[in-house]
């Protein structure tokens, strides 16, 4: 069953092309991240999705219903944005609350769904608070509960942890993760971080300059990315990718290989390069090795490998995980 | 340097004094002071207090003609003002917030209040051409729009300040755009909405050319006008027309002295980024 459905969308602002042709599907209870560089437009293709935006032309379905020229609030839907947007001047209960009050719904409901909804992100005892009261921790997740006392079809997130510190994002990543597969909504979720994409998604879709570069699982395209561009984005180091002469050495247009992939000898190898510079990051050191007839090359291997900078090694591509681009 | 700035804060303090403290001082002796007494202007101690008797007599002046005017001018400046904020915070919202062709219009008319000098007689023109004129509601029309480019512009900047992310969550919520601008966007504007409703408050209760043209008639008299009762060709009762302005003077001060800080505050929310 598909819960939304993008077709042909295109969103111009002015003489500026931002969407140039977007088609898409995700399937109910799919969890769904929109990956990109700034500017590649997928907070507009989710502000699209979401009504808050319309688009230049093309459908957008959800839940199999024509929602083009629907109101976001008729939509099903639910937002998280990434300033949070709660209430300052509303109590935690009254911000959860709101859309329900808005519909003048009674104020016996409106508080049981309201302790529903706390009890499961775990704010019962802040939802006297205002916001200003609150860790950043708290305030998304009071944001969370917003969304998800309205019952939505479909959850969307606007970069929801991007203000967060890295030990509470890795931590509301799993609790982001839990709750999908608790309320087995369909989510879709924008992030320019490509570690909350793989981490995180069912399927995962990169965006580039208004267009779909490749849609596929996590793994899908860390294995088999379709174009360069999601080679060089989805995993991290980033994947080394040689243009111009050395490409066409290896009979293609860029020639693309995983640092992890890549072996390194003090005796022989295909290629061989001066150490430049060492980043040990504990389990693992990357290497970057300045090579005569190549870019620099990146690699990844063991932590506790001695190695120095000014040191020549050898270094040769796994054969079976070389990518060539034509 | 610490010796200097203790001579420049005492001679900041006198002139202060002198500026703000010293008239209302002579206000406040001159109408404890009998009618002979005061007749003489002197700044000098009552040779007997009287200040008792005096608020009597102004109060009962015309057959209780002060208490008709406080009246008036809390009509016409509770109305004035609440109409004040909610088209200055409408206006307000949608300049800064729907950018459309109109909007340079609009903005020049809104500046165009704040530069242009008011012109009575035709004013009064199109006041007895509208059955307004000599009527509380007419001057309650006059001073919202003598007042409405100045609010507008203070609450524009002020909104500029409140992220667009909370419309769009309201929007997402369910909200039409009135209950956006009522239950989201108003209850933010307090701070700005104080220092409006203050500022414009005194303004109007303190008015007088306002009310002398617009507002003739014995029944239509506003606070500041019943400073005439006292105040003849022929004699002045200058206790009297003195416990008269210390009268007046009380309310807006009151208000003042308790909105103070807020006032500041709405003055520069905005300007910087808090």
């Amino acid at each position: 069953m598909t819960s939304v459905v993008l077709d042909n969308v295109r969103k111009s602002f002015g003489s500026l092309d931002v969407m140039k042709g977007v088609d898409l599907t995700i399937d109910a209870g799919e969890f769904c991240v929109f990956v990109g560089p700034s500017g590649c437009g997928k907070s507009t293709l989710l502000r699209i999705i979401s009504g808050l935006e319309t688009s230049s032309s093309g459908k957008v379905f959800i839940d199999g219903k024509d929602v083009t020229d629907a109101e976001p609030s008729q939509r099903g839907i639910a937002m998280v944005f990434q300033s949070y947007a709660l209430y300052p001047h509303l109590t935690v209960a009254e911000n959860i609350g709101f859309g329900l009050s808005l519909a003048k719904r009674p104020k016996a409901e409106i508080a049981e769904k309201v302790k529903q909804t706390a009890d499961i992100l775990q704010l019962s005892h802040l939802l006297d608070r205002k916001p200003k009261a609150l860790s950043g921790g708290q305030r998304q997740r009071v944001a969370i509960g917003r969304a998800i006392i309205r019952n939505p079809k479909v959850f969307l997130f606007d970069e929801p942890l991007s203000n967060l510190d890295a030990s509470l994002r890795a931590q509301m990543r799993m609790e982001l993760t839990e709750l999908h597969a608790k309320l087995g909504a369909t989510m879709i979720y924008v992030t320019h971080d490509q570690v909350e994409a793989m981490t995180m998604a069912d399927k995962i879709v990169v965006l580039n300059g208004g267009t779909i570069e490749q849609v596929g699982t996590p793994m899908a395209l860390y294995n088999n990315p379709a174009t360069p561009f999601v080679a060089g984005f989805i995993g991290s180091p980033k994947m080394n990718l040689f243009e111009g002469e050395a490409a066409k050495r290896e009979s293609c247009k860029t020639y693309g290989i995983r640092p992890e992939h890549i072996s390194l000898s003090t005796t022989d190898g295909k290629w061989h390069g001066v150490v430049r510079h060492i980043e040990r990051l504990g389990a693992d050191t990357v290497v970057h090795l300045d090579l005569p007839e190549l870019p620099s090359l990146v690699v990844r291997t063991e932590g506790d490998r001695s190695i120095s900078v000014g040191q020549t090694l050898f270094a040769s591509p796994f054969k079976s995980k070389e990518h060539r681009f034509s | 340097m610490k010796r200097r700035q203790l001579y420049t804060g005492v001679v900041a303090l006198a002139a202060s004094g002198v500026v703000f403290v010293l008239p209302f001082l002579f206000i406040f002796i001159t109408a404890a002071k009998t009618k002979q007494d005061a007749a003489s202007l002197r700044f000098s101690l009552p040779v007997e207090w009287r200040l008792w008797e005096n608020f009597i007599e102004v109060l009962q002046a015309r057959n209780y003609m002060l208490l008709l005017a406080y009246f008036n001018s809390t009509v016409i400046t509770v109305v004035a003002v609440t109409l004040l904020v909610l088209f200055g915070a409408m206006v307000g919202y949608v300049l800064q917030r729907r950018p459309s062709r109109w909007n340079t219009v609009i903005y020049g008319c809104v500046l165009a209040g704040l530069m242009i000098p008011p012109a009575v007689v035709p004013t009064i023109w199109v006041l007895q051409s509208l059955g307004l004129f000599k009527s509380i509601s007419g001057m309650i029309l006059i001073q919202v729009a003598y007042g409405l480019a100045f609010t507008v512009l203070l609450f524009r900047s002020f909104i500029a300040t409140i992220p667009r992310d909370l419309d769009e969550a309201a929007i997402i919520d369910g909200a039409k755009p009135l209950q956006i601008f009522f239950r989201v966007v108003l209850p933010l504007l307090k701070p700005v909405t104080v220092t409006v409703i203050v500022v414009q408050s005194i303004a109007i209760f303190n008015d007088f050319t306002n009310p002398l043209y617009y507002l003739p008639g014995r029944e239509n008299v506003t606070v500041q006008l019943t400073l005439y009762n006292f105040q003849g060709q022929f004699q002045t009762q200058f206790n009297l027309l003195f416990m008269n302005i210390l009268l007046v003077t009380i309310p807006p001060l009151i208000v003042f002295v308790f909105f103070n800080r807020q006032i500041v505050a709405g003055m520069t929310a905005g300007a910087v980024k808090g």
